[in-house]
């Protein structure tokens, strides 16, 4: 095997002529690094630029500036025949005309393997995807399922430095998508190969990468692990992409010293941890995650507020919680004390004092 | 590339501007005299007016022919058998050489006809004129009109007439304002197929029109091989460009419309046709079995006149035609089949050639070739033979006489059935299959060899098909272009007709049907070996 390279990206742009909008830009000044063996996922709506993105590093696209780096080797010039990657299409693929065996061949035949070299390595490869004996079968004989898994052994086969998947997973249902992507999460950690997964689906994201880059408008505008995403995301546009999320308006009233105590209507609130510079008397919003959100009968310290609905999910219950004129989200485990408000109860609101994260009133 | 556009300029570009130079130029001097002089012949002036009036008239029933075949065929549930039959009786007159219907006509109502005279015991009976080419034409071009409508309306998902019955709309309302609205464009692109069609259709009209309806194509036709007058040929069939070009305009602002059928995104829950009350598919199922049994009567009546002595004289059986056209007309026999052999192959790659390059690379001029190479297939028949006989006649370039005018014709002519299969196919094809390639280190050539051109081997048949069949049956074109070396059934069964000996006629009628219909068999049988996505239909020809 290749020893696993690492991909960077500088200041990829890709720019192209709209009929309404002129000139639109599909990817920004886009900059990334992939160390060797990690997987990165780039995320974000349709229309964000990933997919884009992800075509100029196989070099399907050509950028209008920028440069693509594999190794230490500028590829940015090259065709995507000697880029030596694999890609896993969004949906498939696959030679319509050639047997799974044959698909899965192709990319060795092109380098002219000799044939018992060829058999070797492409029935251990269906093997590890589990698809041995399938070597006679057309594309169109497989379930979607099957398909994904040729088109993943057709991408591995050649043992490529880095692996491309776009979407790999969107034409699946529910249930099977979940498997696939542990499925090919345990293969990239055992082939211990680089790779950039794009998807539009925050909870694949999150369950597939090592790391994630949030796109928006052709630009990453956050990256990270799943969890610093969550849990202090950058924007607004990051917090509610990822997972649900109240933005709180709060004022600042004192900060120092790894504390910041902001005002919430007139309620006083003492936040520990909070990273973000804040400045007295500065408007901001508050990053709650609706889990962290406790609710408890009236009277106490807290907001005051009113159940306005209350939806039970088998293991938690999602209520809205009128508080002023705002309404906040708040989920709860079935079997938590809290968790049995029916609507129109007053309750009382008990919002976090750790790991909230602080954005700035506009951001 | 260049090599292409060269082919095109001269057997496409250089023709028609060679026509249009003789209609309006005179030695070199811009005359458009000759063009008003027809302008004012009163007799010209009529023949166009009878060509619009009859291609107005064949494509509103060749329409609601096809409609009706359409409609029968895939809305009223009818057992799989069934629809097999229509398919067959629309097939037949797609086949075979243009004027079998016309034969079959005059064999039945013509002034000895089995009908006429046998039956009625009429005499004096003419059958010439415009009602008898109205339905010589009718039932010759509903086909293409059926093979319109047929996918519109296997298209039009159930689903939302179910959801304006759930409105509480009666079925003729639904029929009114949900299922025909819906068809519309369809139904628009069918009138102008047969229109055109039957515009530019002469061989008809010369057996059936008679002195008193002449028509443009025939005029042209008379004008030039009887009055051997160039000029007054070029001018006619130039003003017969002009009805051609709208109509080639008009179809492509329908197509580019595009169907109402993509509005879904995903298909909706299967659901059986409901808007056909089960009474009524009767009456319906027997107005085409009609049509398909009038169809059916005259090609049984060819069959029959092809092994008798004289049809409707002497009725005695003898194989006597059928040696007439193996002694006297196997060179026609040969010839033709040489050149549509020639023209086969030639056809089918030069059609997924152009059809590569048009649907999947981007240069400069792609629209005019695309455009330019359906230029030959857009105009009627008369006006393309008519251009290469003006334009091959004289130096530099003489090919008048030779075989390779012939299957330049038919090439360039038929092959735009391939080219839009190749595109067509090409756009099923998802590009990401020559990307996955690329990804895998295969380059352009690899990629094209091994992914891209084994998945347009059905546009290559297809685009073969339709040479072949064409050249077998094709005659407004290539009636001017041939010589005593090479001439071609189509034009012998022409002679014979004009001779009055029907039985070879219809002897090598049959004869052309069968080879057609062999050659279908072979090449649907082919094209069912080879996996792709996608499928092609042969029959999708433009007649004449």
């Amino acid at each position: 095997m290749m020893a696993a390279a690492g991909i960077r990206l500088e200041r990829l742009t890709r720019r192209f002529a709209h009929r309404v909008k002129g000139e639109v830009y599909a990817a920004r000044d886009v900059s990334l690094t992939v160390a060797p063996g990690e997987l990165v996922t780039l995320l974000g709506p349709s229309g964000c630029g990933k997919t884009t993105t992800l075509r100029m590093i196989a070099g399907f696209e050509r950028p209008d500036a920028g440069r693509v780096l594999i190794g230490e080797e500028d590829v940015t010039g090259l065709l995507a025949n000697r880029r030596n990657i694999g890609f896993v299409f969004q949906n498939y693929a696959l030679f319509p005309h050639l047997t799974v065996f044959e698909n899965v061949a192709y990319g060795l035949r092109v380098q002219r393997l000799a044939q018992d070299r060829i058999a070797a390595a492409v029935g251990e490869v269906l093997a590890l995807v589990g698809l041995a004996g399938y070597e006679r079968q057309f594309p169109q004989q497989l379930s979607g399922g099957e398909q994904q898994r040729v088109a993943l052994a057709r991408a591995i086969v050649t043992r490529p430095r880095v692996l491309l998947f776009d979407e790999p997973l969107s034409n699946l249902d529910a249930q099977l998508r979940v498997r696939m992507r542990a499925e090919i999460r345990a293969l990239q950690q055992a082939l211990s190969i680089t790779a950039i997964y794009v998807t539009h689906d925050q909870e694949e994201a999150m369950a597939i990468s090592d790391r994630i880059a949030v796109m928006s408008r052709g630009t990453i505008v956050q990256e990270g692990t799943a969890e610093a995403l969550y849990r202090r995301p950058a924007s607004e546009f990051v917090a509610r992409f990822i997972g649900r999320v109240n933005l709180v308006p709060a004022r600042v009233v004192a900060a120092g010293g790894g504390h910041v105590e902001v005002e919430v209507g007139d309620h006083r609130l003492r936040l520990a941890g909070v990273e973000a510079a804040a400045a007295s008397g500065e408007k901001v919003r508050l990053v709650v995650r609706p889990e962290a959100v406790a609710l408890a009968p009236a009277g106490g310290d807290g907001l005051a507020g009113v159940v306005r609905t209350r939806v039970f999910l088998g293991e938690k219950v999602e209520y809205q919680v009128g508080v002023g004129d705002d309404t906040l989200q708040v989920t709860r485990y079935a079997g938590a004390a809290d968790a049995a408000f029916t609507p129109g109860t007053v309750v009382t609101v008990h919002l976090p004092t750790a790991g909230v994260g602080l954005l700035p009133a506009g951001a | 590339m260049l090599v292409l556009w060269a082919l095109l300029a001269l057997f496409v570009v250089f023709p028609l501007g060679a026509l249009v130079a003789r209609a309006f130029f005179d030695g070199g001097r811009f005359a458009p005299g000759a063009l008003l002089a027809i302008a004012r012949d009163p007799n010209h002036l009529r023949a166009f007016g009878n060509s619009l009036l009859l291609g107005a008239l064949v494509g509103v029933a060749g329409t609601a022919l096809g409609f009706l075949f359409a409609f029968t065929a895939v809305r009223v549930g009818l057992p799989r058998g069934w629809s097999a039959v229509l398919d067959a009786a629309a097939l037949l007159p797609l086949v075979s050489p243009p004027f079998t219907t016309a034969i079959a006509i005059i064999f039945s109502f013509g002034p000895r006809g089995l009908i006429t005279w046998h039956l009625f015991g009429l005499k004096g009976f003419t059958v010439y004129g415009l009602g008898s080419t109205f339905a010589a034409e009718t039932l010759t071009y509903f086909p293409l009109a059926y093979l319109t409508l047929k996918p519109v309306l296997a298209a039009l998902d159930p689903n939302v007439e179910d959801m304006a019955f759930s409105l509480g709309s009666s079925r003729r309302r639904v029929f009114r304002t949900v299922t025909l609205p819906l068809t519309v464009p369809g139904l628009g692109n069918a009138f102008l197929l047969v229109f055109a069609a039957s515009l530019a259709d002469f061989a008809t009209p010369l057996i059936l029109a008679g002195n008193d309806f002449p028509v443009l194509p025939t005029q042209a036709y008379l004008q030039i091989t009887g009055l051997f007058d160039f000029k007054g040929g070029a001018v006619l069939s130039f003003v017969l460009l002009v009805p051609a070009f709208v109509v080639f305009v008009l179809q492509r602002a329908w197509v580019g419309r595009r169907y109402y059928v993509t509005i879904g995104g995903k298909t909706g829950a299967e659901t059986a046709v409901k808007s056909v009350a089960g009474w009524a598919r009767w009456p319906l199922l027997a107005g085409c079995l009609a049509v398909a049994a009038v169809i059916g009567w005259f090609y049984a009546l060819l069959a029959y006149a092809s092994v008798v002595v004289a049809l409707g004289a002497n009725h005695a059986w003898t194989w006597v035609h059928y040696r007439v056209i193996f002694t006297e007309g196997l060179k026609a026999i040969r010839d033709t089949l040489v050149i549509a052999g020639l023209g086969m192959p030639l056809g089918g790659v030069y059609g997924i050639l152009l059809g590569y390059l048009v649907a999947r690379k981007a240069f400069a001029g792609r629209r005019a070739m695309e455009v330019v190479s359906m230029v030959n297939y857009a105009l009627p028949g008369t006006i393309v033979g008519i251009a290469y006989l003006i334009a091959f006649n004289d130096p530099p370039l003489v090919l008048t006489g030779t075989a390779l005018i012939l299957v330049a014709c038919y090439v360039f002519r038929y092959s735009p059935t391939g080219i839009r299969t190749t595109v067509a196919l090409l756009q099923q094809i998802d590009p990401g299959l020559e990307e996955a390639s690329q990804s895998l280190g295969a380059g352009s050539a690899r990629t094209f060899w091994r992914i891209t051109l084994p998945l347009l081997v059905p546009a290559f048949f297809a685009g073969l098909g339709v040479v072949f069949i064409r050249s077998m049956t094709a005659i407004s074109a290539t009636i001017f272009l041939i010589s005593i070396n090479w001439t071609l059934i189509t034009v012998r069964i022409l002679e014979n007709m004009t001779e009055l000996s029907l039985g070879p006629a219809a002897a090598f009628s049959m004869l052309v049907v069968a080879i057609v219909f062999v050659v279908m068999a072979a090449l649907s049988r082919l094209l069912r070996r080879f996996r792709t996505p996608g499928r092609v239909m042969v029959a999708g020809l433009l007649g004449g």
